[in-house]
This record gives C-alpha cells, structure tokens and sequence, in this order.
C-alpha cells in the first residue's frame, strides 16, 4: 500500500475506530467507553502489522501481517495476552465490518458490473459455489481423518 | 495524472476527505439502526448482517446510482478498504492466538482444504463452455479472480487477452455476487446438516475479506457453539488463500483448467460462434482500458 503511515492511520481513526465503537454500540449494547479499549488495541495490532509490512520486502498482503501480530500478540507466549484477549473480547467481530462494507460499495463500480453479460453472471455464481463446496468437502474429510473435531 | 500530495496535514487530509468519511458514517449508521435480520426460508436460516445493508445502501449513494460521491471519492473509498478492513484481521489473530491448540490440532485440514479452490473450474468451465465462451473461460474460471488472481492472468496472457477479460469479470461481478452469495450459500449449505460447521468456516476463506467476512458471520449464527471458533478458522483459512493463493492459480489452476478446456471445450462448448465473440472483443477490450 503506498500510503504513508500518518495517512493510514488518520483513515483508520475516521473510519474503523469511529465506527465500530458505534457499532459494538447498537449490536451487543456494549457503551462507547466499554469499547475504546479493545478498538484501541485492534487498531494497534493493525498499525504493527501494516508497519511490518511496509519494511518487509516479502511479496505478502499486508493483512496477514495484521493478523500474525494479532496471533502473536495473544498467544501463550506473549507476557501481555490477558489483557489483549480481555478488552478485545468485548468488540464483536462484526462491528468493524459495516464500514468495510460501506467503503467497498463506494468504491464498486456498479455501471461496470451492470455492463457485464448475464452468462458471466452465472458464471460467478458457480465459480463461487464451486469453491465453497469443495473446500467444504476437502475441510470435512481431512477433519474425518485426522479425528480433529 | 493523478498525484498525491507529498506531505498532508491532518487538516488538508481531513479537508480532501472529510465528505467521504461523512457519508460513509452516515451509512454506517443506517445499517446499524437496520440491525442484523434473520428469517427461515424452509431448513436455511437466512442472516442479513449490517455489513450486507451498508454494502447496498452505499451503491444506490454511490457515483452510478443517485451520485452522491464523486469519482475521486469512490477511488479513495476502495483504497481505504484494506484499512478499514485491518482491525477485524487483528480481532481474527486475536482469536487465533487465543485458541492455539485448537488451531494446531485442525491445521492438517485447513491447510488441505486450500485444494478445494479447484472447484472453481470443476463447477464452471463446463457452465462456461455450456454457455458458448472460448478462452474467456478459462480467466473466469481459473480462480475466484480477487485482486491479485486478475494480476497474475493479465502479466501471464496480456491485458487484452480473452483470458484476462473474463478473469476482469469475474473480478467485477465477483464482489458484488460474492459477498451477498456466500453469505446465503453459507446457509444453504448449513441447512443440508451435512458438513461440520469447522468444515463450512474453513470453507468461507476464498481470498477475499469481505466474502469470508459474511459468509463466517453467517455461520457464526447459525452455530452460535461454534461461532468464535468458525470466525476465527474462516480468517485463518481466508489468510492461508491470501498467502499461497496466486501460486496456487498460477502452478495447480492454471494448468488444470488448460488441461480441462482442451479436453472438454471440443465436447460440449458451442459451434460456429467465433464471428460474433471476436465482435463483442473488440468492443469489451475498449471497455477494459
């Protein structure tokens, strides 16, 4: 991503951290000071992660940094996991979705979508099932036999 | 040429942005006073989260339907998707980092899952051909053609090729179909009470955030045992797409679905249609630069 860090993160606090607070909000009833902590130390966990990203040369999106930061973070061996786990236990995974969502139908390009041909609509929807399905089947019988429900 | 501003103030960032995050609070705000919904349609509980309204409402705002936001802001809005969408990848490493063991003793399963990605093209090169496409099937049907997939087609055959271009729609429709598709096949699926709600959250990881976002959170209410180990097994699987993803489509798919088209496209894909395919070229090539 070719933002600088300060960009990034003043984009961050008008979009994510606003609004997932008001979302934990008016979907688990959790209080707007309740959730400043945990959305504070997501956002942090981005921050590192993006950081990571922009100083590693690794050809690797820059959310699986996040999400290693994250895993890290909150695995036995960090001396600061409690604390993590705790306050961001109280934000709810999806409150940091509506705006991604808000943000990626802004940026869909609907007219191209419209122009496209019904056959490649169909298409979709298989390329789609198909994947789903067959990850599904794969997933089930690889669980089956390693015995790791 | 667009460019940048090399250095901004929060002030001037604000200033250039400020109507953009406006709205888009708005929009937020609208879909969480819809709340989430949820309903039967026969065995299938149906869940429509805020993220699903957010996504409507803000087309119908957006620059092709009622034209509240400008171009430049559209632009900027799916630059910042990747930010926005940062702190649910920090709550999935979170949970993952939380649930450790769990994860260890399923790894062996997610990581064999990936392989299922072929059922792009197991379901979709014959519809494809069915429906009478030549080389354009095999863009389409390679992968689920996020970002990246797009990429990788488009530096392998060219821009211009009929491959890149039913990879570009695919990528176009995908979001769309996509995010609002999964999340109902996710139930659809569930309803069946065929496969293990692990299986269907290792599933949901296709590459792409938003897609795994809603198919996960489905599931997450339909199993609510289940809900944070799925949320977080759905990240960990959509992470492992995003890592060996393009890898997986350049050395597996790829070949695969050459493979696929030579030997089925002369059996069921459709004659004597070559006059009016090269027509419609011309005109889609134009559209795509």
């Amino acid at each position: 991503m070719n933002m600088s860090m300060k960009d990034w993160t003043i984009s961050l606090l008008f979009t994510s951290v606003l609004t997932a607070i008001i979302a934990n909000f008016f979907q688990n009833d959790i209080s707007i000071m309740e959730s400043i902590p945990g959305v504070l130390i997501l956002s942090s966990i981005a921050f590192i992660g993006i950081f990571i990203a922009k100083i590693v040369p690794l050809k690797v999106p820059a959310v699986v940094y996040v999400a290693l930061t994250g895993l890290l973070l909150a695995s036995p061996i960090s001396p600061i996991s409690d604390p993590i786990i705790y306050y961001t236990s109280l934000i709810s995974f999806t409150a940091p979705l509506t705006v991604v969502g808000t943000l990626a139908g802004i940026g869909l390009d609907f007219k191209a979508f419209m122009s496209q041909s019904w056959k490649m609509i169909i298409i979709a929807v298989f390329v789609f099932t198909g994947t789903f399905l067959l990850q599904a089947v794969f997933a089930q019988v690889f669980l089956t036999v390693t015995n790791a429900f | 040429m667009e460019k940048a501003p090399q250095k901004t103030t929060i002030i001037g960032h604000l200033k250039e942005n400020y109507r953009l995050y406006a709205i888009a609070f708005g929009i937020v705000l609208i879909a969480e006073l819809i709340g989430t919904i949820q309903f039967s349609v026969g065995s299938a509980l149906i869940v429509l989260y805020p993220m699903l309204f957010a996504i409507i409402i803000s087309i119908i705002f957006g620059k092709d339907v009622l034209g509240f936001l400008k171009k430049k802001e559209t632009k900027k809005a799916s630059q910042l998707v990747l930010v926005a969408i940062s702190p649910f990848m920090a709550k999935i490493g979170v949970m993952a980092g939380s649930n450790l063991p769990e994860l260890v003793n399923v790894g062996p399963a997610l990581v064999f899952q990936e392989f299922g990605t072929i059922g792009t093209m197991l379901f979709a090169l014959p519809i494809a051909l069915l429906l009478g496409l030549k080389r354009e099937a095999i863009g389409a049907t390679s992968s689920t053609n996020r970002d990246k997939d797009y990429g990788l087609i488009c530096s392998k055959y060219g821009a211009n090729s009929p491959e890149a271009r039913g990879s570009l729609s695919i990528y176009i429709i995908g979001f769309l179909i996509g995010t609002t598709y999964l999340g109902l096949l996710a139930s659809i699926v569930a309803s069946f009470d065929f496969f293990h709600p692990l299986a269907l959250a290792m599933a949901s990881g296709i590459g792409s955030g938003v897609m795994m976002a809603a198919a996960s959170s489905t599931l997450a209410t339909i199993y609510p045992a289940y809900a944070d180990q799925i949320v977080m097994l759905a990240g960990m699987s959509d992470m492992l797409s995003a890592i060996t993803g393009i890898y997986f489509t350049l050395f597996i798919s790829l070949p695969l679905v050459n493979k696929m088209y030579a030997w089925l496209e002369p059996k069921i894909g459709r004659r004597g249609k070559n006059k009016n395919i090269s027509h419609s070229k011309s005109a889609e090539s134009r559209v795509s630069q």
